[in-house]
């Protein structure tokens, strides 16, 4: 192992120079006559540089990976009053179905508050005209016959319903549309 | 500046990445998604949808929703009358022959319904990165011939693309893997997407890659998978119940996703659960499907599938003249490939060569054009090979242990500095010793080297600020200097071979690190815990001394006493317990002294918050001693003993 002490400040300077010169090849090649240590300070920077972006990068991707997982740990813990609640529904299993049906609608409530809070509200509107930003076919239905049956194109039932607006959108809302009429 | 970019233009799905800061990325599009579907389509009112949004209508829309539109791209209309009858669009010749969509009586070219796709992927990419994408690298298969190739390059120019090149589909996933660095060697690219198949294998080497041959099945791909498990389901849930839920849209659609997931599941899993409840009622209720779906039952009921990929491979080696044994890398393409089964038979026919699968198999293709997109604009240049420092740098400090100034694998050149002190009062001098590994002991890893700072002007300990800063140039040689902040005075070493180890070395000395990690990290706490026993009691120590007289006897000689027990813990190493009870002790002591005011005669009360007189008052002495151990920059230095 090759070391070298280095007496002081002043001695410093001469020291540096030295050892520029002393560098192997690559700055050579770009110099050109007379210019090597202000293009190989350049080169230096340059590569300064490029090493600083390369840690900055590295350490945005442990961050974003931690950022990720907190997160995720958040919204899943978001979800376990309503999974507490749908354990004691089972408890009573054997009660009153009434009693019990009137237990599960109030945990998706609950269920529907936490995604609400999140920032996804539920999204169930028949009786709409079809939007591919907030709606996704499911199956062609006759429209009906009634006075306000739905005009061909429209929302006949959401057979499943979306979550979130759509510039936010979890995921659609699973409907049906009416068929043209002669069809 | 314009951004060039590179495209996976597929049947099913497309994706675009953009060679940035030296990597290729994928670019998420407008809805988030990080793959688009390939799918355009023309609504009722004149409305154009492309992509997820286009998917959902489908049903509503059969005639005007253009999915798969690349089976029929540079076609002749007589080539390709067998795929036209199987898409719900009308698919017709014009005057010349060629396919042509017709959609509500108007004729659209292949080219004109990919360059819709084309532009909604620029465009989405485009105020993703902040500036408009003007160039394209596009990729196609292996073996579209001329006419598919120039109405590809079309359909980019109508998106107003300039399309930089047309590579070929392996070709991509061999760049993406770095393979046209490597000597010559023989790759087969195995490529099972979502509806298609295609196996190629290429010669790469010597910044060339050559295709050999390519062979495939163009409808084989992940939908089959799904559909299979669909079936199995349905056909047992009508066992049972009497009903096929595959004639219920919504149950079906259920049923879809619910199959599409276990699929998923089964790669990393042996058996799932597949849970339906509510999936259809008849008169006596609700009905609900649960079932246990076990990985080797889907490799049962999806064998023939996979069994479809056996004959194009051979073909391919056949027609390359390539055995097994003569194919050095396999890449795998495809989100199929992620199937346990599927990636068994590449084994089996390659010879047991484990597959390349570190780039997601979905975007293999768009990172390998967004690289060639990025090497034909000279963004990429082999300049840029940057090293790391293969092992953590440091110091030794108080209590023998390293601590770090640069972290392992910190791209180089760098240059960090730390900030220490002494560890003793009217210290003359520091020690720097320069320390490379990744163990906690200073004995345990490396010295580099050491030297000297002397002519530190008499202080109290923790006072000094003594800049440490070290500097690793790009080509590995460590330049370490120690600079006195109060005089100014400054002494290095250089050291030209911090990065000689060889590779096994390095990752020994890592591994060593890893096994000791906890025995490590309690010795450090326990450490750590001394230092800060020992810096508590010297501020007791100073502070008595300030006080004087007025320091309380009793406290004073509570304090004494505890300060004479925290020495004797910190040379005879006691245990980390009775070191923390020592300093919780030392810190009530502590907090008692500070609030007597210098001065005042010894006989006021304990702890009595310090009425008029200057209570509040910090010496220089004080604030200097506080510094040392409250200060996070500041750290102790080694003791010198010379």
């Amino acid at each position: 192992m090759q070391t070298s002490e280095r007496p002081g400040p002043e001695a410093e300077a001469a020291a540096r120079d030295a050892h520029a010169a002393d560098r192997p090849a690559p700055c050579a090649e770009d110099a050109g006559p007379g210019d090597g240590s202000a293009t190989a300070e350049l080169e230096d920077r340059w590569r300064r540089s490029l090493a600083d972006l390369d840690n900055l990068r590295k350490r945005y991707g442990r961050e974003v990976s931690r950022e990720r997982a907190a997160e995720r740990d958040r919204v899943a813990e978001a979800f376990l009053p309503v999974l507490d609640n749908i354990d004691l529904a089972l408890r009573h299993a054997e009660s009153d179905p009434a009693a019990i049906v009137e237990g599960v609608r109030a945990i998706r409530d609950q269920a529907l508050a936490v995604l609400a809070r999140l920032g996804y509200p539920r999204q169930e509107e028949a009786g709409v005209p079809f939007d591919p930003a907030r709606h996704e076919v499911v199956a062609l239905v006759p429209g009906g016959d009634a006075e306000d049956a739905p005009a061909p194109g429209w929302v006949v039932d959401v057979v499943r319903p979306g979550y979130g607006d759509p510039d936010r959108q979890l995921r659609p809302a699973s409907v049906t549309v009416a068929r043209d009429r002669d069809s | 500046m314009a951004r060039a970019v590179g495209i996976d233009l597929g049947t099913t799905n497309s994706v675009i990445a953009a060679y940035e800061g030296g990597e290729s990325t994928v670019i998420p599009n407008a809805e988030g998604a990080r793959t688009t579907p390939s799918v355009v389509a023309f609504t009722e009112n004149g409305e154009r949808l492309v992509g997820q949004l286009a998917r959902r209508q489908a049903i509503l829309n059969p005639k005007g929703t253009i999915y798969s539109v690349k089976r029929f791209i540079g076609r002749k209309f007589e080539e390709v009358e067998e795929e036209a009858s199987q898409v719900t669009y009308d698919v017709v010749p014009d005057e010349h022959g060629n396919a042509r969509i017709k959609i509500r009586d108007k004729l659209y070219a292949p080219e004109e319904i990919s360059a819709m796709i084309l532009r909604k992927l620029a465009d989405d990419a485009g105020r993703n990165l902040g500036e408009k994408v003007t160039e394209a690298v596009i990729t196609v298969p292996a073996y579209f011939n001329d006419a598919q190739r120039t109405a590809t390059k079309d359909a980019g120019k109508i998106a107003g693309l300039e399309v930089l090149r047309i590579i070929n589909e392996p070709t991509a996933a061999a760049l993406a893997y770095g393979m046209d660095k490597k000597n010559h060697e023989t790759v087969l690219v195995f490529d099972l997407g979502g509806g298609t198949f295609d196996v190629s294998i290429l010669d790469v080497g010597d910044g060339v890659v050559e295709v050999r041959s390519t062979a495939g099945d163009t409808h084989l791909g992940g939908d089959d998978f799904d559909r299979r498990i669909v079936d199995y389901l349905a056909e047992d849930f009508q066992r049972e119940n009497g009903i096929d839920l595959r004639k219920d849209a919504q149950a079906l659609q259920r049923l879809f996703e619910a199959s599409e997931k276990a699929k998923v599941e089964l790669s990393s899993v042996t058996q799932t659960q597949v849970n339906l409840p509510f999936i259809t009622a008849d008169a006596n209720g609700p009905k609900h499907l649960t079932a246990t779906l076990m990985r080797s039952t889907f490799e049962q009921i999806t064998a023939d599938l996979v069994e479809r990929t056996n004959g194009p491979v051979k073909q391919a080696m056949a027609d390359a003249k390539v055995s097994a044994d003569d194919i050095d890398e396999v890449i795998l393409v495809g989100g199929s490939t992620r199937i346990p089964a599927v990636q068994n038979l590449v084994r089996r026919l390659t010879g047991g060569a484990e597959p390349n699968m570190t780039v997601n198999p979905d975007e293999v293709v768009a990172v390998g054009a967004g690289i060639q997109a990025g090497v034909l604009k000279g963004d990429v240049g082999d300049v840029l090979l940057l090293d790391v420092t293969p092992l953590s740098l440091g110091v030794e400090t108080q209590g023998g242990v390293m601590t770090r100034v640069v972290d392992r694998n910190t791209t180089i050149p760098v240059r960090r500095s730390e900030t220490f002190s002494t560890a003793t009062d009217n210290q003359p001098a520091v020690d720097v010793v320069v320390l490379q590994g990744e163990r906690e002991r200073a004995a345990d890893n490396r010295v580099l080297g050491r030297f000297q700072l002397t002519n530190i002007r008499p202080a109290p300990r923790g006072e000094p600020q003594i800049e440490v800063t070290y500097d690793v140039d790009a080509n590995g040689i460590l330049n370490v200097t120690a600079r006195d902040k109060d005089t100014g005075a400054e002494q290095g070493i250089t050291i030209s071979e911090t990065s000689n180890l060889d590779q096994s070395e390095v990752d020994r000395m890592v591994q060593e690190a890893e096994r000791n990690r906890s025995t490590d990290q309690a010795l450090r706490q326990e450490i750590d815990a001394r230092n800060e026993l020992d810096a508590l009691a010297y501020q007791v120590q100073r502070r008595l001394e300030e006080l004087g007289d007025s320091a309380p006897p009793h406290e004073r000689a509570r304090a004494e006493m505890l300060v004479a027990d925290a020495h004797q813990a910190v040379s005879e190493q006691a245990p980390i317990d009775r070191v923390r009870e020592l300093t919780g002790e030392l810190q009530g002591v502590l907090g008692g002294l500070r609030a007597v005011s210098p001065g005042t005669s010894g006989a006021d009360g304990d702890g009595a918050v310090g009425g008029g007189q200057g209570a509040g008052a910090r010496t220089g002495a004080d604030s200097g001693a506080d510094s040392g151990a409250d200060d996070a920059d500041v750290i102790d230095a080694e003791f010198d003993r010379g």
